[in-house]
């Protein structure tokens, strides 16, 4: 079960918009972290996921496990999100 | 077919790009039912542009994302419904096609092929070890992690120079490696000169890359061959690759939808291809011009050419104004 989802992103990023998109389809709610406004979190996002890419989606599940999707990649973030 | 369960759809648009979503628009305007199905980005290439310039009717040029959102908004507001998920294949079964997508199978009496083009790879060594952690293909994306960092861009279109232009808002400098010649357009040029003048852009004309090397934390250089077949190090945090596009019809690959040697859709001049009743629009048509406005009017061309298709099947197509200046 889903606790609660943290979405990192940027102002310009398409890929950001989908994985928005498609947990807004969802019915899903979700918090946004926008590197653009919060630069400083950079390395927070990359720390996580090991990548210097956005979106990274952090999906936290109520055993308080977390599972991190990097980019829009709906193979991952669907199972993850469900 | 009375025995079939499977959903079933007037017409099954693949892709969710501009040449897409222009189509859905006259489709559904037309009334005919329209269904989209989008792996990637709704507005595809164009919605990963930072600012696009040449799209008419916008004097100040426009951002992918806007118009991405503008192009869905309308499609949406005349009833195009846009399903995320993929088309593995397609085969013919007469008066409907069967596409087999990623949550199950269904039937449309027309498809229009609009997936559109992706950023090919160089294939050199440390392209695919880097990937997301040094080495990226979204500027849009991933440019913001370079803050006053070194960068190198492969390429020389207008992909490539349109995407340097938008990292020079957050790297120290940056590298730009053309293989061959600047294919860029003057436009695009003159905009990067100030860049080269200031010494923020460096131009290398006649270097292939030949390797991408880094280790635990992240890339370090990119080694190019130079004109004079020596080696030459670009030292670098980070790689961006534009050298060109490949079309995305790895899914068409076992069908009679008939491919050009580089793997672009074949259409006759009413955009249908190999296989009756299925349409192909934008840059994965082959002759394709690779342009966001020439996509939109391809979607428009096959859209109305569609509408004739299933009209000469039988379908009775409600008169609605094809435009509001008609």
């Amino acid at each position: 079960m889903v606790k609660n989802i943290t979405i990192f992103t940027t102002n310009t990023c398409g890929y950001c918009q989908m994985v928005k998109t498609y947990l807004k389809a969802k019915g899903m709610g979700f918090d946004e972290v926008n590197l653009d406004s919060e630069p400083q979190r950079r390395s927070e996002a990359h720390r996580l996921s090991g990548a210097l890419t956005v979106p990274v989606t952090v999906v936290t599940k109520t055993d308080d496990s977390q599972e991190i999707i990097v980019g829009y990649n709906l193979a991952k973030l669907a199972p993850a999100v469900n | 077919m009375s025995n079939d369960h499977t959903p079933q759809h007037e017409l099954v648009i693949i892709g969710a790009g501009p040449a897409a979503l222009s189509a859905a628009i006259y489709t559904t305007r037309e009334d005919i039912e329209t269904v989209l199905y989008e792996r990637g980005v709704i507005g595809g290439l164009a919605a990963v542009t930072d600012i696009i310039d040449n799209y008419p009717g916008f004097s100040k040029g426009v951002t992918g994302l806007e118009l991405a959102d503008s192009l869905r908004d309308q499609a949406e507001r005349f009833g195009a419904k846009i399903e995320l998920g993929e088309v593995k294949s397609i085969t013919d079964e007469g008066a409907f096609k069967r596409l087999v997508t990623d949550s199950g199978e269904l039937l449309a009496r027309a498809v229009l092929i609009a997936t559109g083009s992706d950023y090919m790879r160089t294939g050199i060594p440390g392209e695919e070890k880097y990937y997301a952690r040094g080495v990226h293909f979204c500027a849009t994306c991933d440019g913001a992690f370079y803050r006053d960092k070194k960068l190198v861009v492969i390429g020389g279109g207008n992909s490539a120079i349109q995407e340097t232009l938008f990292l020079t808002r957050f790297a120290s400098h940056i590298d730009i490696l053309v293989r061959s010649t600047l294919k860029a357009s003057d436009v695009l040029i003159k905009e990067m000169q100030p860049f080269i003048d200031s010494a923020k852009i460096t131009l290398h004309i006649g270097v292939t890359p030949k390797e991408i090397v880094g280790d635990e934390n992240g890339v370090n250089k990119v080694v190019g061959i130079n004109k004079d077949s020596k080696e030459e190090d670009f030292n670098c945090d980070g790689v961006f690759v534009f050298i060109g596009l490949k079309p995305n019809t790895a899914f068409l690959k076992s069908s009679k939808v008939e491919l050009d040697e580089r793997g672009f859709v074949i259409t006759n001049q009413d955009l249908e291809t190999a296989m009756p009743g299925v349409f192909a629009a934008g840059d994965v048509r082959s002759g394709a011009t690779m342009q966001i406005a020439s996509a939109s009017g391809e979607g428009a061309t096959a859209a109305l050419k569609i509408r004739e298709y299933l009209e000469g099947r039988g379908r009775e197509i409600k008169s609605a104004p094809l435009s509001v200046t008609s």
